[in-house]
């Protein structure tokens, strides 16, 4: 076999002395190849790219350049001479620039015919390099006039460009880290992302760091899959036959889901229909998707990133709007285009484990409790608030959901990441809506933290709340769901009841 | 146990450390009120100097009241100013026709001038520095066109400033209560709350459930209100005059005093009680460079530097958060 075109050999890193990001991986990319790195969020994907591209510098390793062994990038740019690029998950594009400027941004000095730029000459080398990379745009469009898909399409272009020109060389082997390169894409614009760079693939090799099993399977042509900051698994696709099962499991862990294994019978939904969906349809999202949820019930939609789940609830919080269908809440229609707060009202509420997004970090914990149920601590004249109800209320809220804080005056910044989901997770605790969506509830915080939210939702769910749940992390399902729906490309398959989820993912 | 005694001390330390770095400029005008003292002390301890003082604090606050409910929410509101010079004009015209009730116009200028901004800025989604410096200009122009060409005076509410209590200004008898009610608003009701929270994070307020819009169009409108009570007492304040030409000085302290009073212009933070001491830092030391005798132009060169020197203080809490 051909030597690689970039290899690392036990790359260690640890953050703080103590949390150990990495233990010794090792990953190895050859020339003309697509490498998938797959893993839970915390399992150190991102650590290692930002180690291949000098963000971090690795604690042990090796890095080895076609067979040679030099040392590792201290920088993105010295990362680019050693022919090693990232195109980022978001923010890298820069809408207000036309597409020749934004390709050839940061290398403006090769074009300069001082003291102006060599627009001409740009204009005719962009046009050179669409041509070359067959996207079809005009190269004095704005980037913000093109389609999602054509703006990461010239993203991965202005990468590979990026590596020649540090190079001179128009052949030189280099390899491009695409992070979640179809996160915002709908489905229609994946496909075409994907035969753009399938194509590529003659001249670059690709790092694909993905969420989505099926992109993974159907691209890549070697996976490796980390948890908790190792290589568990290698497959070679080409070799061997692998499943989306199969990949799921090496990156959850076999052992995990008897760990999570439900501690108590399902229980018993009430009759009432409290969340009613009909024929919802999102064009790119999701279609025609039919739900009814209980009272007291929890059903999680399953299915790889981008298959519309996260679309679904984010419409039901008010966050999107729909096309066409029917959304019930309570037996009243509920239109689309509502705010959340109308939805709140209406008793939807929406917990998800993106802190930053829900809390107010600049803030004491008890005013991050209090601003969901401020309603709760009002006197009885005016709209004045209550101090000490308030101060109380946060006192209780710590003590049941175990959130370790100095007090309830501290700042919501000082707290760790598990205890500031706890305080997002306690104010809708006390708040106790009659729906709470979930979306990866416990994104990102340690098995204590995880533990301790659990046991709240189900003692919410207990008390009445009904519950729909989507996640990237299937042990959430068989934990807190009563059914699980499947889906797929934005459309719902068949539904299996908790205890045939957990087995079929066991298994 | 001695670790544990010196843990609680070293506690108590940080925690006084901690609030002075709240608050940084408590501890900039204890020292310069110091040292001015010591330094002119036939100049700066003198009842002269100290009306000053009270008289422009009581320019600034009136002027930055609203301005910091808005701030604090994370918007920007610069139609104080106009809202004074209209207000003033439309009083002279209206004063021979209505008589004395006429000052209510200038309220009901502020309230619908803050309404109307907010019902733009959340309809249009465009930043209201730029749409509220805008409505300024238009209203400096309108000023202009009403009057006539000439700065007028209007007579006959000389009664508004008119002496109450032995050596106390009336103006500041006035202004106190008008600064207790901002506070309080922002400070103990749901209202209040509500605006923090938008400031803080905007769209973790809208995931909490707060109708984030309304509550935008309210803080303008409250705004407003503030500017417009706090144009009647300045107008008689400021001698019951209309002038003509935007005072750039008149409209920057106002804006140097919340700022340096700790509410970043990104919101979440600060607000009204915080432009108190802002607004008292900044007279301070003005006065103690103007008793200093230095020339107009450098006061307003050492003005425009402690706008920066401000920012840039009061930013370092921000380190960690994205400014958007």
């Amino acid at each position: 076999m051909a030597v690689p075109v970039l290899e690392v050999k036990g790359v260690a890193k640890t953050f703080d002395r103590v949390v150990q990001a990495l233990r010794g991986v090792s990953i190895a990319v050859n020339e003309n190849e697509i490498v998938g790195v797959v893993g839970e969020n915390g399992a150190g994907k991102s650590t290692l790219m930002k180690i291949l591209v000098g963000v971090y510098p690795p604690d042990a390793g090796e890095w080895y350049y076609k067979g040679t062994r030099t040392s590792f990038p201290k920088n993105p740019n010295e990362a680019a001479k050693k022919g090693v690029a990232i195109v980022y998950q978001e923010k890298g594009v820069i809408p207000a620039l036309k597409v020749y400027q934004y390709l050839f941004l940061g290398h403006e000095d090769k074009y300069m015919k001082f003291p102006r730029l060599a627009t001409t000459e740009m204009r005719r080398r962009a046009r050179e390099i669409t041509d070359e990379f067959h996207i079809t745009c005009d190269v004095d469009q704005f980037m913000y006039e093109l389609p999602l898909s054509t703006q990461k399409m010239i993203e991965i272009a202005r990468a590979i460009l990026g590596l020649r020109l540090e190079h001179g060389n128009d052949h030189a082997a280099s390899v491009v880290i695409l992070d979640e390169p179809t996160a915002p894409l709908t489905i229609e614009e994946r496909q075409g992302l994907f035969s753009y760079i399938l194509d590529m693939k003659k001249t670059t090799s690709f790092i694909l760091v993905s969420h989505m099993m099926h992109e993974v399977l159907e691209f890549t042509d070697r996976v490796y899959v980390l948890r908790d900051g190792s290589l568990v698994a290698h497959y070679d696709l080409s070799r061997e036959s692998v499943t989306e099962e199969d990949l799921f499991k090496a990156i959850v862990g076999k052992t995990s889901f008897e760990h999570a294994a439900r501690d108590e019978g399902p229980a018993v939904p009430g009759e009432e229909v409290v969340l009613e969906t009909r024929s919802l349809t999102k064009r790119g999202s999701y279609y025609d998707v039919s739900l009814e949820l209980h009272k007291g019930e929890c059903i999680g939609i399953f299915g790889p990133a981008g298959s519309g789940k996260s679309e679904i609830v984010k419409t039901i919080a008010g966050l999107m709007s729909f096309d066409s269908g029917t959304l019930m809440v309570k037996g009243e229609v509920a239109r689309a285009g509502e705010e959340p707060h109308v939805r709140l009202t209406r008793g939807v509420g929406y917990f998800s484990g993106e802190i930053e997004r829900q809390l107010f970090f600049n803030w004491p914990v008890k005013e991050n409790i209090s601003i969901v149920n401020i309603d709760k601590v009002l006197r009885r004249r005016g709209r004045i608030i209550n101090f000490n109800a308030e101060r109380q209320m946060a006192e209780r809220i710590t003590a049941r959901l175990k959130i370790r804080t100095r007090d309830v005056n501290a700042n919501c910044r000082s707290l760790s990441g598990g205890n500031k989901q706890k305080v997002s997770a306690g104010r809708w605790f006390e708040r106790n809506p009659d729906i709470l969506l979930l979306e990866d509830p416990t994104i990102g915080i340690d098995v204590g933290a995880r533990k301790d939210i659990y046991e709240a939702l189900k003692e919410m769910k207990s008390r009445g709340m009904s519950m729909l749940l989507v996640s990237d992390d299937p042990k959430e399902y068989s934990i807190l769901c009563d059914r699980v729906v499947l889906i797929k490309n934005g459309r719902l398959q068949r539904e299996v009841d908790s205890r045939e989820f957990t087995e079929a993912m066991s298994t | 146990m001695k670790s544990f005694s010196n843990g609680a001390k070293n506690g108590r330390a940080r925690y006084l450390l901690g609030s002075v770095k709240k608050q940084p400029v408590v501890l900039i005008l204890i020292v310069i009120s110091v040292a001015f003292s010591i330094c002119f002390p036939d100049r700066f301890l003198t009842y002269l100097n100290i009306s000053s003082i009270v008289s422009q604090f009581v320019t600034i606050m009136l002027f930055a009241l609203g301005p910091s409910i808005v701030a604090a929410m994370g918007s920007m509101d610069l139609t104080y100013i106009g809202i004074w010079m209209l207000g003033g004009i439309v009083l002279w015209r209206l004063t021979p026709t209505l008589g004395p009730a006429a000052i209510l116009v200038i309220p009901v200028l502020g309230v619908v001038t803050g309404w109307l901004v907010g019902v733009i800025q959340v309809k249009a989604k465009i930043p209201s520095f730029i749409l509220t410096l805008s409505l300024l200009v238009a209203y400096s122009g309108l000023t202009s066109l009403l009057s006539g060409g000439y700065p007028r005076i209007v007579r006959g509410y000389e009664f508004i400033t008119a002496p109450l209590i032995p050596y106390v200004p009336t103006e500041l008898v006035w202004t106190v209560p008008l600064i207790g009610a901002a506070v309080f608003i922002m400070r103990s009701t749901k209202v209040g709350t509500y605006l923090y929270a938008i400031g803080s994070n905007e769209e973790g307020a809208q995931l909490a459930g707060i109708d984030v819009q309304r509550y935008k169009i309210l803080a303008f409108t409250i705004s407003g209100l503030f500017t417009g009570l706090g144009s009647v007492i300045q107008f008689q304040h400021l001698g019951g005059s209309v002038p003509l030409a935007l005072n750039l000085n008149t409209m920057v302290s106002p804006l140097v005093a919340i700022v340096l009073g700790g509410t970043l212009l990104t919101g979440g933070s600060g607000g009204p009680d915080r432009t108190i001491l802002g607004a008292l830092t900044y007279v301070v030391l003005y006065r103690g460079l103007y008793i200093s005798f230095l020339s107009p132009e450098v006061l307003q060169l050492l003005t425009g530097l402690l706008l920066v020197v401000s920012v840039v203080i009061a930013s370092r809490e921000l380190r960690s958060v994205i400014v958007t």
